[in-house]
């Protein structure tokens, strides 16, 4: 296995991570969002 | 005001999940190594795709701006358009540089290199930063929409300087490759060229999805503000009679 490996696999899991948190942000803001306009 | 996205936004977020699910596959799995580069070069099936991202996103900031500057066609939505792109504009930004930094180490022997790309790519990532703390600063909407406006028509300067940087300067980074043909490193076989045009769909996919949803989020916000607004505008009045 070629050495590089290392830097492909933490490229793949930062942008998975990455563009996890920002959607997961994004759905706690529209959860969140729900809730005040089911309280209003 | 509805708070679900629509069936149109869910659709749409199913095939970028499908598609990147599949992209995965062909850029881990089914692309060949480089000749040159090994293994490393598979981060280019991220790291291009991110790139062309952040200029679409910054483009569509530039022309949702624009939008709003003309009287005629001056509309909240665009404005708040404009500042949903941009903060998608600067995720995707911040992870081409992560990813060029992680693919420079291996094929240029360092991590950072103050070359002409990657110092207007950096530059690019605060400019546009600092267009979403001014999105944050207080004025009403008019004085608000105006301003960042113009602030992101001068931010969008460097998207082009970023691009052609390569063939402006000398420098590390690696001119275009797709379109050229002068340029001695090329693509092998099918997989390759078909893997990344691929990547640049699905990622475009993505950047709709999450444009979309953003748009939504911002609208809501904005809605939200105006009602504690009258709210609060109302019980001043109830005091004050």
């Amino acid at each position: 296995m070629d050495d590089n490996w290392g830097y492909v696999v933490a490229g793949y899991v930062i942008t998975i991570a990455v563009l996890s948190a920002y959607g997961g942000w994004m759905w706690f803001r529209l959860r969140r969002a729900r809730r005040a306009d089911l309280d209003h | 005001m509805s708070t679900r996205v629509g069936v149109g936004t869910k659709i749409l977020g199913a095939a970028a999940f499908v598609s990147l699910g599949a992209l995965a596959v062909f850029a881990l799995v089914v692309a060949p190594p480089d000749e040159r580069q090994g293994d490393a070069q598979r981060l280019m099936y991220v790291h291009v795709p991110a790139a062309w991202l952040a200029y679409l996103a910054f483009f569509v900031t530039a022309v949702a701006s624009v939008l709003w500057l003309v009287p005629r066609t001056r509309s909240t939505t665009w404005d708040l358009l404009a500042g949903a792109s941009a903060e998608i504009g600067v995720v995707f930004t911040g992870l081409t540089l992560v990813l060029g930094s992680l693919w420079g180490r291996p094929t240029w022997g360092t991590w950072w290199e103050w070359d002409a790309r990657v110092t207007t790519t950096a530059v690019l990532f605060f400019l546009y930063l600092g267009y979403l703390a001014l999105r944050r600063t207080g004025a009403t909407a008019q004085e608000r929409g105006t301003r960042c406006a113009i602030a992101a028509l001068i931010a969008f300067v460097d998207v082009p300087i970023v691009h052609f940087s390569v063939t402006w300067w000398e420098t590390l980074h690696q001119e275009a490759t797709v379109f050229n043909r002068d340029l001695d490193v090329q693509f092998e076989g099918f997989w390759m060229p078909f893997t990344l045009i691929f990547a640049v769909f699905a990622f475009t996919l993505l950047y709709a999805f999450l444009v979309m949803v953003r748009l939504r989020l911002a609208e809501l916000d904005e809605g939200r503000e105006e009602r504690q607004l009258e709210e609060a505008i109302a019980e001043r009045v109830a005091v004050t009679v």
